[in-house]
């Protein structure tokens, strides 16, 4: 296992989704359920039974639209608001109205619920924000539920087969991808009529403090790879420097999971015990609350459950140790710490690409299309904001059905057997060097610039000190890199998305010259706001072999946001102040 | 080839006398998001080829006889 | 070249059966894996055939396997595996039987809810709860007389999930029982009624022992719409327990009790914050202008949760 084979196999299918992690299987099943006789391959370069950022599970949907709780108008409004006005309202309008639907199909797969005595949903009341918590106790089956679904339906799953770029017809609509074998090098050509890329976040961009290239935030195996794909293809991506940067247990950079123990009462606080966020939500401007705290006198920020009866700290550690992170238990086992006595310490993390949690990504549309045609994006690369796993479940359907259709109208495009021939060079390259420099090393100091010179507050020096360090690095990795065995290629094709990332993290934060979103894009030499000239989105693509960004307006509203509401997302700060 | 190797204390452990690696079980190698498990051609059993773990566990949940342990990684712990 | 299938291969369940058959349990236990796998109904016979096997560790694993399917097979096996000597492989049969939707695996169950082992009784009423099957309503309302309180638990959660009014009295019954879990679990059952009886028992629940049947009492008034007893409420948030004044101040919120309104301003003093949030919250739900001041006040709290909720409140009070 693990030999590098010199091999090339070619295959056709109706509808290729890559990634098999959350929004990937539900593509993958829509597009088969509503075409049986089509042909749907998923292709994931782990294992789809246990891949991607839920491959344990998750403790619950914070984002639930649930008829008697919550309005898709309500939602709406409230994630352009988080999102400081810059959103597309019809794919978030989209989603809310049909997530319900896809929570009670994820029900009869064999996915629970919490539920009252009656047997009803047991959503969790957040007063004045709407209601969307639906907490999923035994959610650690999660992906055993989807996989059999997909078994049944037969999707023809390929694991193991990493995809590495996209293949272009002549008339620049999607004709296929290319992949190579995680365990073997064999490559893979792969034509289709239509692509949908799940391939989640940019989890490997920013270091972790550890030092520990693999002690991310987000799924460790998310390193960015579909960013760096659409990028090649010509798709356009947004508001990349609205980064992702989480509140996270310190050192163990796992989710502190506030929002599944806060209906329990516990809360963040600082080093006195005392509560500082003020914003009303999870936003760029809460994440600049949390950095000041950390940086005052009062930091550092601890999750505080010890003012808790012991029985409720029971209910949250059951919770919390045995889903989505459940090495959590273990790490505070190692340090004696007992919720019940002692508060959590908690930071910030690396910086990192993800719309589950923030507004970047791949531009879509309400149907999950990207701007190249025939291409299509769903779950945390794509820019439906504050999405997290229940709009991966459901943009991922939204995009399996729409790609399907497509199928059926089109016959297979064109595919150039030059850029076939130029794509296995690149690829294979590393192999075929003697000697050279590890994938490892070049990952390490790529994810360390990003921390040096990308990292809020931005600064425009750093930033393009840091574009002339990733650029030597980019020389070394096409010149120098060397890969030994097929899983060593897997890193260096990963390392290559990862400066991709890099790259494209630094042109779209020097591109905005504002500072917005609280800490995401906070830069010290453009403190203010700037609605005149920034409210839009900034669209990152690559045109003729270089980099470009421009300008794109928000599409007029279609749930009226009145100004006195759109002021709430800066309120929250003056509020800090007073 | 002029590569150093840099030692490091692995979070993943398979306990040889409950894997059945040997029998033809490739469960904790199958389910690792990062691929990093392999099963030795010396001993037949599962373990940690590469040192880049997530810490996330299916490996040790979804062993069939609870063979496997993840521990935190020592620079995180 | 010889190039690697790109597809998985679950392989044929006739050939993997054939590991089943094996002499070394280890094999037989990846065989069991196999099948699973193949998510192929025809491994069901299979996986049942070898439900007494002599080795526990395959026992489990074909108990854990049959979760993976569905039907009055399935649940056939995995009721008998409940009463394995082996605790493990009878945990996981009863967690398997909790995976069932298929409603044709009820029939197979219904016998067992007899059985004279408490832990098959209750994992068989657990399975058959999430079916909702009438049928099993009238067994369900006899265990309620079972001596084992785990059991009786159980019978309760069957009948709420069918929501039947003409099981009113037994559900009522419940929230006497003289064990606490049963009594819980009869309360939160009743939520569903508007049924004068089912709302009084909730009312009386108030007024229990155990402050976690107060808690879910006072959670479940709010569920049960207008013609509550708001009195009972307006009494629970006396109660010695924060958890079941932090529940009423929800419920009388929720109701929109407009009496309530002096006693939640009382509550914006409480020493807790999550307290003080919960009244402020409650107050902005039912939006009379007397609570005004009230709310003014906490709008500078020392807690900002407390602070916000309130603000929101006032906006309440003003739209």
């Amino acid at each position: 296992m693990d030999e590098i084979h010199d091999a090339t196999s070619e295959i056709a299918c109706d509808v290729l989704v890559i990634g098999g992690g959350t929004a990937g299987p539900m593509a993958a099943l829509k597009a088969k359920l509503r075409n049986p006789k089509a042909r749907v391959v998923l292709l994931e370069k782990a294992n789809v039974k246990r891949s991607g950022a839920i491959a344990m599970g998750m403790d619950g949907l914070n984002n639930a639209v649930i008829p008697g709780y919550a309005t898709p108008e309500q939602y709406t409004k409230e994630i352009t608001i988080a999102n400081d006005g810059i959103c597309d309202q019809a794919p978030v309008y989209k989603y809310a109205e049909r997530c319900y639907e896809i929570i009670q199909e994820l029900d009869r797969f064999g996915i629970r619920f919490q539920r009252d005595g009656n047997g009803d949903y047991d959503v969790k009341k957040v007063h004045h924000l709407g209601t969307y918590v639906l907490p999923m106790p035994n959610g650690e089956t999660v992906k055993k539920a989807l996989y059999r679904q997909l078994r049944k339906a037969q999707v023809l799953i390929s694991n193991r087969f990493m995809a590495t770029r996209l293949l272009n017809s002549p008339d620049g609509s999607i004709a296929g991808a290319v992949a190579v074998n995680t365990r073997s090098a064999e490559f893979l050509v792969i034509r289709a009529k239509a692509v949908i890329l799940c391939l989640g976040a940019a989890g490997r961009l920013g270091l972790p403090q550890s030092g520990y290239l693999w002690g991310t935030y987000e799924n460790a195996t998310n390193s960015g790879d579909g960013y760096s794909m659409a990028y090649h293809a010509g798709a356009g991506l947004a508001n990349l420097e609205c980064y992702q940067i989480n509140p996270l247990i310190k050192d163990y950079n796992g989710p502190a999971c506030a929002y599944v123990a806060g209906p329990f009462g516990a809360y963040t606080a600082n080093s006195e015990g005392k509560r500082f966020i003020e914003c009303d939500y999870w936003s760029g401007q809460m994440m600049q609350e949390f950095y000041n705290e950390l940086q005052s006198g009062k930091g550092p920020v601890f999750l505080k459950l010890d003012h808790l009866h012991a029985d409720t700290v029971g209910e949250i550690e059951t919770i919390l140790h045995k889903v989505e992170r459940p090495s959590r238990g273990r790490f505070h086992e190692n340090r004696g710490t007992n919720y019940r006595q002692r508060m959590i310490e908690m930071h910030i993390s690396e910086v990192g690409f993800c719309s589950g949690h923030s507004a970047s990504g791949v531009f879509v549309d309400e149907f999950a299309r990207t701007t190249v045609p025939g291409l299509y994006a769903a779950g945390d690369m794509a820019n439906v904001p504050h999405s997290y796993m229940l709009g991966a479940f459901t943009n991922g359907a939204i995009a399996g059905e729409h790609a399907i259709d497509r199928a059926a109208e089109i016959d297979w495009p064109e595919v150039s057997a030059e850029d076939i021939a130029r794509e296995r060079d690149r690829v294979l390259a590393p192999t075929r060097r003697e000697d050279g420099i590890p994938p490892n090393q070049i990952e390490y100091k790529t994810r360390r610039f990003v921390n040096d010179y990308l990292q809020p507050p931005k600064v425009t020096a750093k930033m393009e000190i840091g574009q002339r360090r990733f650029a030597e690095i980019r020389e070394d990795l096409e010149t120098r890199m060397v890969a030994r065995d097929s899983h060593e290629l897997m890193r260096a094709l990963e390392a290559s998305s990862i400066l991709d990332c890099a790259d494209m993290a630094a042109a779209a934060s020097l591109y905005r010259t504002e500072s917005r979103w609280g800490l995401y894009h906070n830069r010290t030499d453009h403190p203010d706001k700037n609605d005149s000239d920034w409210f839009c989105h900034t669209i990152l693509r690559k045109e003729a072999g270089r980099m470009i960004s421009e300008k794109r307006p928000i599409t007029p509203y279609i749930v009226a946001i009145a100004d006195e509401e759109r002021g709430a997302y800066d309120h929250q700060r003056v509020r800090k102040q007073a | 080839m002029p590569l150093a190797h840099a030692p490091t204390t692995v979070p993943v452990t398979v306990d040889a006398a409950k894997c059945i690696a040997d029998k033809g079980c490739t469960v904790c190698v199958d389910v690792c998001p990062l691929d990093v498990l392999r099963i030795s051609d010396l001993t037949g059993k599962a373990y940690m080829k590469y040192d880049e773990c997530w810490y996330c566990m299916p490996c040790e949940t979804d062993c069939p006889t609870g063979a496997v342990s993840v521990q935190i990684p020592y620079l995180l712990r | 070249m010889a190039v690697t299938d790109p597809f998985e291969e679950f392989g044929d369940v006739a050939e993997l059966a054939l590991g089943l058959t094996d002499p070394d349990p280890a094999v037989r236990r990846v065989a069991v894996l196999s099948l699973a796998e193949t998510a192929d109904p025809d491994a069901v016979p299979h996986l049942a055939g070898i439900a007494a096997d002599p080795d526990a560790g395959v026992r489990r694993q074909v108990a854990e396997a049959l979760g993976g399917f569905d039907g009055p097979a399935v649940a056939s096996a995995l009721a008998g595996a409940l009463a394995d000597p082996d605790r493990d492989v009878a945990r996981a049969a009863a967690e398997s039987l909790t995976e069932l939707k298929d409603p044709a695996a009820g029939a197979p169950l219904l016998p067992f809810v007899r059985h004279a082992d408490a832990f098959v009784r209750a994992a068989s009423l657990r399975g058959l709860r999430n079916l909702r099957l009438d049928t099993s309503l009238g067994p369900a309302v006899a265990a309620l007389g079972d001596p084992e309180p785990a059991v009786r638990a159980e019978a309760v959660g069957v009948i709420a999930y069918l929501k039947r009014e003409e099981a009113l009295p037994s559900l009522i019954g419940s929230t006497r029982d003289p064990d606490a879990d049963v009594r819980r679990a009869g309360v939160g059952a009743l939520a569903f009624s508007r049924h004068g009886h089912a709302v009084d028992a909730i009312a009386d629940a108030l007024g229990d022992a155990d402050w976690s049947v107060r808690e879910i009492a006072a959670e479940a008034l709010g569920r049960t719409g207008p013609g509550v007893r708001s009195a009972a409420l307006l009494d629970a948030l006396g109660d010695s327990y924060w958890q079941v004044r932090q529940k009423a101040l929800r419920s009388l919120g929720k109701l929109k009790e407009r009496s309530a309104v002096s006693a939640i301003l009382a509550a914006l003093d409480d020493e807790r914050p999550a307290l003080r949030k919960e009244a402020a919250a409650a107050l902005g739900e039912i939006a009379d202008p007397a609570a005004r001041s009230g709310l003014t006040a906490v709008a500078n709290d020392s807690d900002p949760d407390v602070r916000k909720t309130a603000r929101w409140a006032l906006e309440q009070l003003s739209a």
